[in-house]
């Protein structure tokens, strides 16, 4: 999400509702009103169709909110649960706004309604409007992850155009009934994505900004514990700013300090920032200050270790070009990317500082400029967000995320670039923004990104971070291209496009655990040993990970229902804390913590996760596995797994995506 | 919620022979007493909303045909009105004996059967292009030959293409356009026997015609962008030109089928010297929803329209104060597209955006895909739903429609 933030993602197209479609969508409702009973069930399409989209406009919500009562009247709700409110089950609003299309919208019809009931414009014979209030509490509590989260796989998949809604929804629901009802457990919410570390925080911080109009409200009684905290490092993470003095008068404040004051409003913001992941925007007036005045306490307000010390001192120059170039009031993120990059200490790997002198003297291409444009804030330019972002994915490399786009593989890339090749990662932006083109080889033939057609995602992304927004349309053609280039081979197209794509260090073996004609589950027990031969450390000689390798997880829902294939990156194997061996995964999901079902719940903090891994428990990931990559050269023999763990695994695949994959010869593993 | 209408009780009962919900809508807001005449499977809504009905399964005419007709009659029916082309041929036997007059049967047995119709009107001086019978792949393959060497083809050239029609199907179910030997065998057993036509290039258009009296009362013409995809109505104004000849060429089709009330829907050519072909005619309602877009853009129910023309007890007054101007009262153009899915597995729909946000797209009546795997079109089959469009400008709907065509609703 952009710093502008749901908003960019409601209004999908920059307006209001056309005249003639709210003409429509008037004439589609008296059609279904004027209709004789038995006939209204023929008129009901058209009414849905058209709500849905008046809904895709900004003012959509409001629009169909203000003809709840003619639309009840007209007759959308008959004959379906929804014509008795009275009934209604809060939590199956969450099958509802998660579900398909026609769902969601009838859930958003209903929603409205009551919202127009509890808001007293509609009269309703059947609920008053303290029990709407009370029911619509219920469904933000319920559902209060889809107010910030963009749509997952699943979502995206049976709702299409649609998956900005639930999110839109929820976020009109709340302005209007309040946050208050809710605000506890928004609080953990919002805890629990900080712990995963997003590059984009556009999101999170609008919530915060709603949970600090509530703090200053008397009547609201505040008890979920670190509020303060989320909010004080937005808006008043230091003694200097604790009361959100706005930024002008902050700047007079810095005029006025001395070195020791300094100091003190130095780490004051460091604490703040990465304890939340978050930085305020008097933070860069600081750093600025700072910078002109008090450069020894530099290190200081980034919160630097001995590590981040040292990389910084090595290359002050670059440092001050960078933060003179990317840090201002609106790109504040800029600090924390520039911080964990110099933590990271790639900046010792050699071709790194001169490639982000490049990077600094870019001038970009008018293309590259009008994506910037839409996720640019106010007075600031291209170059300077595109520098947040570069130092955004350089310091977080495990906070990229797709968006509400299908463009798994290309975060992937982005991600596992800056995780182990950095400069590559530069070279690529480079391209992109400035000649507006990449050239990746396939097999020795060159594959430009402009002369390929399709991506797999059919329109441009709006939702990314500055540099996926530059360079992921870019990468899906060419990864699409490279997958069309593989047309007519036998067996899946990621054998060889994803060592093309990723790196040389993907591994050149592959394996598979569906047969890739019929798509039913092939040589399970194999696939397994496998798997485990070459990751599992018990099984491999002990040999931890040494570079991120793709694989293909098959992604199911709650109840274990197959949804998709979706791109993973495995980063490491290890134990955790209660010695259960756990797979360390990157998701480019933007929320990695996702109920698989059956009790496969991804793990996002507390199991030994660094900031944006995910994890699950060995066997558990393997029963998700269906593609990984391995050295050829490297592989002994299969893994003696115990016939216990592999049954368990097995049954774990034939009761989720594997149910309905079962070939006909049993599988092996249950031979015995 | 809806007022309900007082019905004329000085005025007899209408049969509709088939389910059509619409049109029943428009009959229960029309003053005229009705009565559904449908198979039993409709009987749990109807009794559900109160909609008077009688249980009739719709096969062959059988010796059973009488039994119904005489029910119809007790319970006070003047006339039966078909709505579906299955229908059709009921409708004549029934209203033979509501109406005591036997040759009503035989019209439409003529209207039921391609082949007689082409003959039918060949005798009344209605020009029509080369046509045969084809009883196997045979004669399709004989037919195909003998037109191309009629047109001086040499060994080699590309063939002009025939049409192949089932002889009872309606409209574009069973209308294959055959171009090579190859493509006669894709003819399943069950469509023969059919007609043959040889191809003419031209416009091709539909008419819409209400007759009582013998006369025509409304007249619309129906342009096709492109057969089995699009129609709008009224037509453009280029083709309205021809509206007087088109009028006088319904007339003598009438006189030749004898028609003297209720409704047709014939097919025409014009080919590009300004001659007008005679394709088939039905007498029944229109496909492609023509009815709805005509209320859309004339705003009267063109099944009341049917009711009206049909009943033996409407009066001439009732009947031209019933109907609008043709053309100048007509608000805007109507048109609506078949959508066909263009890839062979599909596994969602979406509206594109263009056509969704064009100020003319109105509705749709797409639904998800049941199925993933397209199955390969043969004949011009069925559409999966249609999508409606109202605008202004005759040209714009036009290219509007075509490019429709161009366009993946399945993806």
């Amino acid at each position: 999400m952009t710093d502008a933030g749901s908003e960019n993602s409601i209004d999908n197209g920059g307006n209001g509702a056309p005249l003639h479609l709210i003409n429509k969508l008037d004439q589609a409702i008296a059609l279904l009103a004027g209709g004789q009973e038995f006939a209204k069930i023929g008129k009901l399409p058209r009414v849905f169709d058209t709500c849905r989209r008046v809904l895709q406009h900004e003012n959509g919500l409001a629009l169909i909110e203000a003809r709840a009562e003619a639309l009840e009247h007209a007759g959308v709700f008959l004959g379906s649960d929804w014509a008795a409110p009275q009934h209604l089950v809060a939590p199956l609003s969450r099958h509802a706004l998660t579900g398909g299309v026609d769902i969601l919208l009838i859930e958003t019809l209903s929603s409205l309604r009551l919202l127009a009931v509890a808001r007293g414009q509609y009269q309703h014979p059947l609920i008053s409007a303290e029990y709407a209030n009370h029911y619509l509490t219920q469904i933000l509590a319920i559902n209060l992850d889809l107010l910030f989260s963009p749509a997952d796989e699943s979502r995206r998949l049976h709702q299409g155009r649609l998956a900005f809604l639930p999110g839109a929804l929820l976020t009109h629901l709340a302005s209007h009934i309040g946050y208050e009802q809710i605000v506890d457990k928004l609080i953990d919410e919002i805890w629990r994505v900080l712990e995963q570390r997003p590059i984009e925080t556009g999101p999170v911080k609008q919530m915060i900004t709603r949970i600090a109009a509530c703090q200053y409200d008397p009547d609201i009684a505040l008890t979920g514990a670190g509020a303060d905290r989320l909010v004080s490092s937005l808006f008043g993470p230091t003694r200097a700013s604790r009361e959100d003095p706005g930024l002008e008068a902050y700047q007079e404040r810095l005029a006025a300090m001395d070195e020791m004051t300094l100091q003190t409003e130095a780490s004051g913001f460091a604490r703040a920032m990465h304890d939340t992941g978050l930085v305020s925007a008097y933070h860069p007036l600081l750093l600025l200050h700072l910078l002109a005045h008090q450069e020894n306490l530099l290190a200081d307000a980034l919160g630097l270790s001995s590590t981040g010390r040292d990389c910084m001192l090595c290359y002050r120059q670059l440092v001050h070009a960078l933060i003179e170039q990317s840090v201002t009031p609106y790109t504040p993120q800029a600090i924390y990317g520039l911080a964990l990059m110099l933590e990271r200490g790639i900046l010792y790997q050699s071709p790194l500082a001169p490639a982000l002198w490049r990077q600094l003297r870019l001038s970009l291409c008018p293309e590259a400029v009008n994506r910037l444009t839409l996720v640019l804030p106010p007075d600031v330019s291209p170059e300077t967000r595109l520098m947040e972002g570069v130092l955004c994915m350089l310091g977080q490399p495990l906070g990229v995320g797709q968006g509400n786009n299908p463009t798994c593989q290309s975060a992937r890339a982005l991600s596992m670039w800056s995780c182990n090749d950095p400069d590559y990662l530069l070279q690529m932006v480079a391209w992109a923004a400035r000649d507006d083109e990449i050239i990746m080889h396939f097999e020795g033939q060159p594959v430009s990104s402009r002369l390929s057609d399709m991506g797999v995602a059919q329109t441009a992304p709006v939702d990314l971070d500055p540099v996926s927004m530059v360079v992921v349309p870019h990468l899906d053609r060419i990864y699409a291209e490279m997958g069309r280039r593989c047309i007519g081979r036998d067996g899946d197209p990621h054998r060889w496009v994803n060592p093309e794509f990723h790196g040389w260090w993907t591994g050149r073996g592959f394996r598979i655990g569906v047969d890739v004609k019929t798509g039913l589950l092939f040589e399970t027990e194999t696939f397994l040993r496998h798997f485990y031969a070459s990751y599992h450390p018990f099984y491999n000689g002990n040999q931890p990970l040494i570079h991120p390798q793709p694989a293909g997880i098959a992604v199911t829902d709650s109840v274990a229902r197959f949804i998709g294939w979706h791109a993973v990156t495995i980063l490491r194997i290890g134990l955790d804390q209660e010695n259960i061996m756990r797979v360390y995964f990157y998701n480019p999901n933007n929320d990695s913590g996702q109920d698989w079902g059956n009790g496969v719940v991804v793990s996002t903090a507390g199991q030994g996760e660094r900031y944006g891994e995910a994890s699950l428990p060995f066997e558990e990931f393997a029963s998700r596995l269906y593609i990984f990559h391995y050295d050829p050269l490297e592989h002994g023999a299969l893994a003696a797994i115990d016939a216990d763990e592999l049954q368990r695994v097995i049954v774990m695949i034939q009761e989720s995506w594997g149910e309905a994959r079962l070939p006909d010869v049993p599988l092996e593993g249950l031979l015995d | 919620m809806t007022a309900s209408i007082t019905k004329d009780v000085n005025k007899g009962y209408i049969a509709l022979l088939g389910w059509s919900l619409n049109a029943i809508e428009a009959a229960e807001n029309f003053d005229r007493r009705y009565i559904v005449v449908a198979p039993d499977w409709a009987e749990p809504y109807c009794t559900e909303h109160n909609i008077p009905y009688l249980p009739w399964n719709f096969e062959r005419l059988n010796d059973r045909s009488m039994e119904i007709a005489e029910k119809l009659h007790e319970l006070g029916v003047d006339v039966a009105i078909p709505l579906f082309e299955e229908t059709v041929e009921w409708a004549g036997a029934i209203n033979s004996v509501l109406m005591d007059n036997p040759r009503l049967f035989g019209q439409s047995m003529l209207m039921r059967d391609k082949s007689l119709m082409k003959r039918r009107a060949q005798l009344g001086g209605i020009r029509v292009g080369i046509f045969e019978e084809a009883h196997d792949r045979e004669d399709v393959i004989r037919f195909l030959r003998r037109v191309n060497q009629t047109l001086l083809k040499l060994d080699g050239d590309p063939n002009d293409p025939i049409h192949f029609k089932a002889f009872d199907k309606a409209g574009c179910l069973g209308h294959r356009v055959i171009r090579t030997p190859d493509e006669v065998d894709a003819i399943p057993d069950e469509e023969f026997p059919a007609l043959m036509e040889s191809h003419l290039d031209g416009w091709e258009f539909a008419v819409e015609a209400w007759v009582h009296n013998g006369k025509i009362v409304f007249l619309n013409i129906s342009e096709y962008v492109t057969l089995g995809y699009s129609v709008y109505v009224p037509a453009s104004p280029a083709l309205e030109e021809y509206r007087p000849q088109i009028r006088q060429q319904i007339e003598k089709l009438i006189r030749t089928f004898d028609i003297e009330f209720g409704f047709i829907h014939p097919e025409y050519f014009v080919t590009s010297d300004g001659e007008m072909y005679f394709g088939e005619v039905a007498y029944r309602p229109p496909g492609f929803k023509v009815f709805e877009l005509l209320e859309r853009v004339y705003g009267f129910n063109a099944y009341q329209a049917l009711i009206l023309c049909f009943d033996p007890k409407a009066t001439k007054e009732e009947v031209s104060a019933f109907f609008p101007r043709e053309v100048v009262d007509a608000k805007g153009y109507a048109g609506c597209f078949g959508v066909y899915p263009r890839r062979r597995v599909v596994s969602v729909l979406e509206i594109p955006e263009e056509t969704e946000s064009h100020p003319y797209f109105e509705s749709h009546e797409l639904t998800a895909p049941l199925q993933e795997t397209v199955t390969k079109r043969t004949a011009f089959g069925t559409h999966w739903g249609l999508v409606y469009f109202v605008g202004d400008d005759a040209d714009t709907l036009h290219k509007l429609l075509k490019h429709q065509e161009e366009l993946d609703f399945y993806l």
